[in-house]
């Protein structure tokens, strides 16, 4: 029911044509479409009935992020339902913002990430006191689209949740294109007016639930890039004829096509049983291991499904103008957001041994 | 008479589990070797007087009458307590095709004497020249008096040596326009001077799969079983649970935990690169199961599976062999030494496992014919 509205509603949009055009454009996403997805309730997927969402939990999150992933919609979705929507249902469900959001009025980018002197992730430094920020953060998803950002910087008494709107004084956004052609960036705040939305350690697990619900959430995106990645290939070896045949009758290409086949199976399997687990574990250490599983497996699907692809279409999969190209670009940007496949081995076994120690 | 299905998933399992927990031999369990029957004999009388020799059969032929759902429940307690399939080629192929197709004096005749293993039945499908392609066949059964002659050889027939009667697809008319066409299923006694058994020494030292000749051996005509010719499609219809079975994670998930355990008595575990593998192994065994379980929902809501479950079988027998690779690769030095290798107080024979993993890729229709069905059957791909 969700998956057939979702997919009408993106299909009657123009499915990857729109995306493509949006991108040639300007690369951010169509606040009417954001609008329109508010309306069918997608952003509060997850959000309880009592705070003005659909109260479904994270497998049906997984079911429109899937849709998301299959017309590599630019809208921010996973961005709000796990990030965003998953901070402030967590921290300050009854805050005016969340109405907001849901209702897709507004647009928020969380900010947590801090980027060390060898450009690679360092430890958080960024400040908030007296009603300021101070500092900076770096890969902010929706940066160039977001009305304001949900900042997570150190406070007097600990971590703190802040709201720095997009236009606030003496914030600087730097933006770097994305190979999808979304834009990811990096802020500065020198004495930023921002408002305090929640303090204290809560912050801190909210924001690492919120990345687990994020991460598992892309890792079904993934799934649903894969799953149109692989159609649009097997319906272009079937019709594409060299030596007077389609090159799909090759048994070579067929073996291929099947081994992708395969992947995309499994990766749809694991992903979608692992949403469903996280929405009935609440040991937050064993959501993030499941969450890690789901995007291994979504992220080495995905990669490896879209780059067969290319080689399967040939010269033409390297040119801008066949749409198989988005789908690869779409999963590099995904598969290197919020931690690749290698990364989420490394933390999914750390926790297994963990686990094995307790026991 | 118990019916089975209408316990719960779960008190049923708790009823088998309970029953191998208590009944089977300890020292069967696990076997690294396929058994004569001499070997397991002991057991098989167990279970023959609890009824549950024949899972899968209706109860009216002496079955335990399971429907997929509870018989899934059942294979899956049997290989986790290590419990041996025994000499079951009767049950698992015979019986099936006798109740589906055979007359009702076959089956009088016949089903006592496999739930009773009196008759210990062996397969007689793959000729030097037919493998997978396996309607190439060319042993031919000539009609003589009373009985078929039969003429040729058959080879992989697992177990042979130790069975007592072959069932066998045969060419009965050798000039069909096609192949597939002209195959009858036979049944014939071993004990003949026209049946010669020789064995074949496998990679791994055994010797579980043999040769079968035969020159003028003779069977009685009440031994077709089915229509003279139509032995391919009813070869075909026998495979359909089989393909979910093939494709159990079982084999893998037990493979992962000798795996682990070895390598943390070797210390693997210290290397980021061994860790990342095992990581990559075990992630593709949970993500496995996550498939098979869907796969066997269907089954449990009384759907047919399609042809697309031949992937449970690809995926999990190369994941099979890949964590069988990482455990020869944790053995180091040791990676080429026959027999159980001590680590701690655990025993992994790393060789043993290697070895079993190889033909699981090439058995029940190799991993390539496997993705030339799920190329055409699936994805609808020509020619």
């Amino acid at each position: 029911m969700l998956r057939e509205s979702a997919r009408t509603l993106f299909e009657r949009a123009g499915s990857a044509g729109r995306s493509r055009m949006l991108r040639d454009a300007e690369g951010g996403w169509d606040a009417d479409m954001v609008r329109e997805l508010a309306e069918a309730g997608v952003f509060g997927v997850t959000v309880p009935e009592e705070n003005g969402g659909l109260g479904m939990g994270l497998a049906a999150g997984g079911v429109i992020a899937e849709e998301v992933g299959r017309v590599i919609a630019p809208e921010p979705v996973v961005m709000t339902v796990g990030l965003s929507l998953g901070l402030l249902r967590r921290l300050c469900p009854h805050h005016a913002l969340m109405e907001k959001i849901i209702n897709g009025e507004t647009v928020l980018a969380a900010a947590w990430q801090e980027r060390g002197p060898n450009g690679g992730p360092a430890e958080a430094s960024c400040r908030y006191a007296d009603g300021k920020l101070t500092g900076g953060k770096a890969w902010i998803v929706g940066a160039s689209g977001a009305q304001g950002f949900l900042v997570v910087a150190e406070g007097d008494a600990g971590p703190v949740l802040v709201l720095a709107e997009a236009t606030a004084d003496a914030l600087s956004i730097d933006k770097r294109t994305q190979a999808d052609g979304s834009s990811m960036g990096e802020l500065s705040f020198s004495s930023t007016p921002a408002e305090q939305l929640a303090e204290g350690p809560a912050v801190r697990d909210a924001l690492n639930e919120a990345i687990s619900d994020a991460t598992a959430l892309t890792a079904a995106e993934l799934v649903g890039v894969s799953d149109s990645a692989f159609e649009i290939t097997l319906e272009y070896i079937k019709t594409r004829e060299q030596f007077d045949k389609p090159i799909g009758s090759f048994q070579i290409i067929q073996h291929r096509a099947v081994d992708l086949n395969v992947m995309r199976e499994v990766a749809q399997a694991g992903v979608r049983e692992v949403l469903a687990q996280m929405d009935s574990e609440t040991d937050p250490k064993r959501r993030a291991k499941l969450a890690s599983r789901a995007k291994a497996r979504a992220a080495t699907a995905a990669k490896k499904i879209t780059r067969d692809a290319i080689q399967l279409h040939g010269a033409v999969g390297y040119t801008d103008e066949f749409d198989i190209g988005l789908y690869l670009n779409r999963a590099l940007v995904l598969s290197a957001w919020l931690g690749d496949d290698a990364y989420h081995r490394r933390i999914w076994f750390d926790a297994r041994e963990e686990e094995g120690a307790v026991q | 008479m118990t019916d089975w299905n209408t316990l719960s998933d779960a008190e049923f399992r708790k009823e088998v589990r309970g029953f191998f927990e208590a009944e089977y031999p300890e020292e069967l369990r696990n076997l690294p070797h396929r058994p004569k029957f001499a070997e397991i004999e002991h057991w098989h009388v167990k279970l023959h007087a609890k009824g549950w020799v024949a899972p899968a059969w209706p109860a009216e032929f002496g079955g335990m009458g399971l429907n997929a759902a509870k018989l899934l429940i059942f294979y899956e307690e049997q290989q986790r307590w290590g419990v041996n399939r025994g000499r079951d080629m009767g049950i698992q192929m015979v019986g099936p095709l006798i109740i589906k197709f055979g007359t009702q004096d076959q089956k009088d005749y016949w089903l006592p004497r496999i739930l009773s293993c009196e008759d210990i039945w062996c397969q007689g499908y793959s000729e030097p020249g037919a493998g997978s392609d396996l309607a190439n066949l060319r042993t031919r059964a000539e009609a003589d008096g009373k009985d078929f002659v039969i003429n040729g050889q058959k080879i992989w027939t697992t177990m042979a040596h130790d069975a007592s009667h072959i069932f066998m697809l045969v060419r009965t008319d050798p000039d069909t326009p096609k192949k597939q066409q002209g195959i009858s299923f036979l049944l014939a006694p071993m004990d003949q001077a026209g049946v010669d058994v020789r064995t074949i020494t496998t990679l791994s030292g055994e010797t579980e799969f043999c040769e079968v000749f035969f020159d003028n051996a003779r069977t009685p005509k009440e031994n077709l079983v089915g229509e003279l010719n139509k032995g391919w499609t009813m070869a075909k219809a026998l495979l359909s649970f089989e393909r979910i079975f093939i494709g159990s994670p079982s084999l893998a998930q037990n493979a992962l935990v000798q795996l682990e355990s070895f390598a943390r008595g070797r210390g693997a575990f210290d290397d980021p690169v061994f860790r990342d593998r095992f990581a990559q192994a075990a992630l593709d065994v949970e993500d496995h199961a996550a498939l098979y379980s869907r796969f066997a929902d269907q089954l449990k809501r009384g759907e047919t599976l399609g042809a697309d479950v031949s992937m449970l079988k690809i995926w999990v027998t190369e994941c099979f062999q890949r964590i069988t690779e990482l455990m020869i690769e944790a053995a180091g030095p040791d990676g080429g030494t026959i027999g159980p290798l001590q680590v701690g107080n655990v025993n992994v024979d790393v060789l043993a496992s290697f070895y079993k993993a190889r033909p699981t890729t090439i058995y029940g229709g190799s991993n390539e014919i496997q993705r030339n069905i799920l190329s055409k059957a699936v994805l609808g791909l020509p020619g």
